[in-house]
């Protein structure tokens, strides 16, 4: 379980505070999205959930962060590794830089861990299994389209096998089939009792992959509670969020008289 | 369903033909014959790998084809420079970080249109137009870099909206963007259509394309498999041929097939669709 | 006279260029360590053959004299020069980086090293690569790069700016993200990769090893032919 509580943050060397009293709760094997508007706050929160800030920029933070019963603060960042991660929306900035193939970068973090070489390459092929990423293990890092970069850059996250995952726009640079690939991975690794928060603009992906959603505007949680519920609350718009399409249109055929059966009908007729 | 109705000649920009083989070996573009055609929105759909950025980067000469030829605005642009081409056809890169180099948002718009000789009070107007039309008229002197990422996008479009060609073309302009974003996006290509200026965008976003765009090009390894009006492109006789390329239709699109209602690629004909039945059954 | 020859020319033709003929790297090999020599050879030939004290004077120019002492010391001094270029080259051209670094780290070496000196290998490409991207953005918008001489010197900073620009700004995110995978651990990993080591060249090794030992002692105890 990763537990923010009452957390409010301040980025090192400026005076404005980008995290008001913050609470958020990730429960083992749930799958959390968060939402918002741009420079709400949503990168700062996946920042702050993995620790990492104050642990390695710094900056002041109010409030606790516990990972598993562990409070964070004192941890190191590579005991921070252990538990939890976070991927970043820029597929450049994920590569390692030293690493001859695909199958290396991935291997990388586990490899990092100090673990022995059957449980890295163990742990990689998973990592590559789950994201489908066979066709490109012997691929160079540097030569991959910025798509196929963001999936090696979830799948060398994922080899890690931490308890928690937080992604950052994890689909940015994704087509809808790759976006839908990372969807299923996610779930599936859910089930193995990974706890997850997703901080994406795609709603539609959320609505299907969520239990929960969280909004964030201003640096305050908004909205905190089931996906349907907060999908479907009409303040949502107003923080400059756009609703999953089956949330806006059944908002529209409701004011139609036509039912919602309808919908969910069309929404199955393409689910795979 | 391919081939849209090509214009009676004064298309601004026309392939034929038109293959490209990357480094000897991978095939991006299969023989695409295009055909679009002054003032027009399309919107160039297909998963990654599908050709669709390798083909718009021949519309400026950044890709030369291995063969095929392309013409820009009735010339054939093999051995015209990218940076003439440039005059023609304003393309707006993906990241906005491999471009920015100013110190200031107002200095980096101006780059573009000083390269294509503006200056003085046109260069200016040009400028405020771009960074009122992408909200960050009140970010001028601001450095690019104490912006977000998103609003980099925005400026990164509005370095290209400022050099004022007929031709602008957008990569995945939607990706990253917020709601907010998303409906500034929509209002520039409206406003650059109602001026009389060709949009052509490479897009994964369905409704955007539904909505903004009038004409969808759908490609699949190198090629064209569908082309025309979205009402047709989404149309449920298209949708094996959207399935093989692993693309899906709009929603709305799903609901007017589900409701017989014919084809509803968007909120709007949707809409529209169901004041004209009056009744409708599940 | 010969004897400050014999040396290196023997490492070379016995030792450095077998080696590159069978590594198939002679050619280059021979290339570039005159390319790299040829500089400091010109110096070193102009101030030896002209200041070296000597009294076989060979011509004058001006105040200076060549002498045939001269000429002996500078040929004796560009064998070593060559010696050591050669040398060098031939671990260069035969040794891929990669391995190398990653086999000091299996010997002992800190990660934290080998990652800084794997970074640096990788650095120049992933800025080329960066580069051409840019370039592209750049063309897109306008800029002349085939153009006349002051077109192109104003290209300077659109092309080099964002390079520089975008590599610092993502010091602080790619630290982060080396961070999270690890980096910096400390303690020994792990690695996935051994570079084959067969006993012939763990024989040879040490008989170059034992050479360098013998040719240092002789050497220092004066029995090696020396330079006049």
């Amino acid at each position: 379980m990763l537990e923010l509580r009452g957390v409010s943050y301040r980025y090192a060397g400026y005076a404005t505070t980008v995290l008001h009293e913050v609470d958020l709760r990730l429960d083992d094997g749930q799958i959390v999205g968060l939402v918002g508007p741009n420079e709400a706050g949503k990168s700062t929160l996946c920042l702050v959930a993995s620790g990492l800030a104050p642990a390695s920029i710094g900056g002041s933070l109010t409030g606790t962060l516990t990972l598993d019963g562990t409070p964070a603060q004192g941890l190191s960042t590579h005991q921070l590794a252990e538990r939890v991660v976070v991927g970043f929306q820029n597929p450049n900035t994920q590569r390692s830089g030293i690493a001859a193939t695909v199958f290396e970068e991935i291997a990388l973090g586990p490899m990092n861990l100090g673990l022995a070489v059957a449980e890295t390459v163990a742990r990689t092929r998973e990592a590559i299994a789950r994201l489908k990423l066979e066709h490109l293990v012997l691929r160079d890092p540097q030569r991959l389209s910025g798509g196929q970069a963001q999936l090696v850059g979830i799948a060398s996250l994922l080899a890690m096998r931490p308890r928690h995952v937080i992604l950052d726009e994890p689909t940015a640079q994704l087509d809808p089939a790759g976006t839908r690939l990372v969807g299923e991975a996610l779930r599936a690794l859910a089930e193995t009792g990974t706890s997850l928060l997703i901080a994406e603009h795609k709603t539609d992906l959320l609505d299907g992959l969520c239990s929960r959603i969280v909004a964030i505007d201003g640096g305050r949680i908004a909205l905190d509670g089931p996906t349907a519920e907060v999908f479907d609350d009409p303040r949502l718009a107003a923080l400059g969020v756009e609703p999953p399409a089956r949330a806006r249109l059944g908002r529209l055929l409701a004011s139609h008289g036509i039912a919602a059966a309808v919908l969910a009908g069309a929404v199955v007729d393409s689910a795979r | 369903m391919t081939g849209a109705t090509t214009p009676a000649g004064g298309a601004i920009i026309r392939t034929e033909g038109l293959v490209h083989v990357y480094g000897g070996e991978t095939r991006a573009l299969d023989g695409v014959d295009l055909s679009i055609a002054r003032g027009e929105r399309v919107a160039i759909v297909g998963q990654n790998g599908s050709g669709k950025s390798t083909l718009v980067r021949h519309f400026n000469g950044l890709l030369r084809p291995t063969e095929g030829r392309v013409f820009v605005d009735g010339a054939d642009a093999a051995g015209r420079r990218v940076a003439d081409l440039a005059a023609t056809v304003g393309l707006a890169f993906q990241d906005p970080d491999r471009q920015i180099f100013a110190g200031k948002v107002r200095t980096e718009v101006a780059f573009g249109p000083r390269n294509l000789g503006r200056a003085g009070a046109a260069l200016d107007e040009a400028i405020d137009a771009a960074l009122i039309a992408t909200g960050l008229d009140k970010d001028a002197l601001t450095n690019p870099y104490d912006l977000g990422y998103s609003r980099r996008k925005l400026l990164a479009l509005a370095s290209i909206l400022a050099m004022g060609t007929p031709v602008v073309v957008l990569d995945e302009p939607t990706t990253g963007q917020d709601a907010r974003g998303l409906e500034r996006i929509r209002q520039i290509v409206a406003d650059l259509s109602a001026a009389g200026r060709t949009v052509i965008a490479v897009s994964h976003d369905m409704r955007f394309v539904a909505e903004a765009f009038e004409r969808v090009v759908v490609m699949r390894d190198g090629r064209i498999v569908l082309d025309g009006a979205p009402a047709d492109v989404f149309a449920e006789a298209a949708w094996p041929t959207l399935a093989s390329t692993f693309l899906e239709p709009p929603l709305p699109a799903r609901i007017g097939a589900r409701l017989g209602l014919g084809s509803t690629p968007t909120d709007e004909a949707l809409l529209a669709a169901l004041g004209g039945s009056g009744s409708a059954s599940p | 006279m010969i004897g400050g020859y014999l040396g290196p020319l023997a490492i070379i033709g016995f030792a450095i260029l077998p080696a590159a003929v069978i590594a198939g790297v002679a050619g280059r090999l021979v290339r570039i360590s005159l390319l790299l020599t040829l500089p400091i050879a010109i110096s070193v030939v102009l101030v030896s053959v002209f200041t070296r004290a000597g009294s076989h004077i060979l011509f004058s120019l001006g105040p200076f004299d060549a002498t045939a002492e001269g000429v002996d010391f500078a040929g004796q001094t560009l064998v070593r020069l060559f010696a050591i270029s050669t040398s060098i080259g031939l671990f260069g051209l035969t040794t891929e980086p990669r391995s190398f670094v990653l086999d000091l780290e299996r010997r002992g070496l800190s990660p934290r090293f080998a990652f800084v000196a794997l970074a640096t290998l990788e650095a120049v490409p992933a800025m080329v690569e960066r580069a051409g991207v840019i370039a592209s953005a750049q063309r897109a918008r306008g800029l002349d790069t085939e153009g006349s001489v002051r077109a192109r010197l104003r290209g300077i900073l659109p092309l080099v700016g964002p390079v520089i620009l975008s590599s610092l700004t993502e010091v602080e995110e790619r630290s982060l993200a080396l961070e999270v995978r690890a980096f910096g651990r400390p303690g020994r990993r792990h690695l996935l990769f051994r570079i084959p080591d067969s006993r012939t060249q763990l024989v040879v090794r040490a008989a170059l090893l034992l050479a360098l030992v013998v040719a240092v002692v002789t050497r220092v105890t004066g029995t090696f032919p020396s330079l006049p």
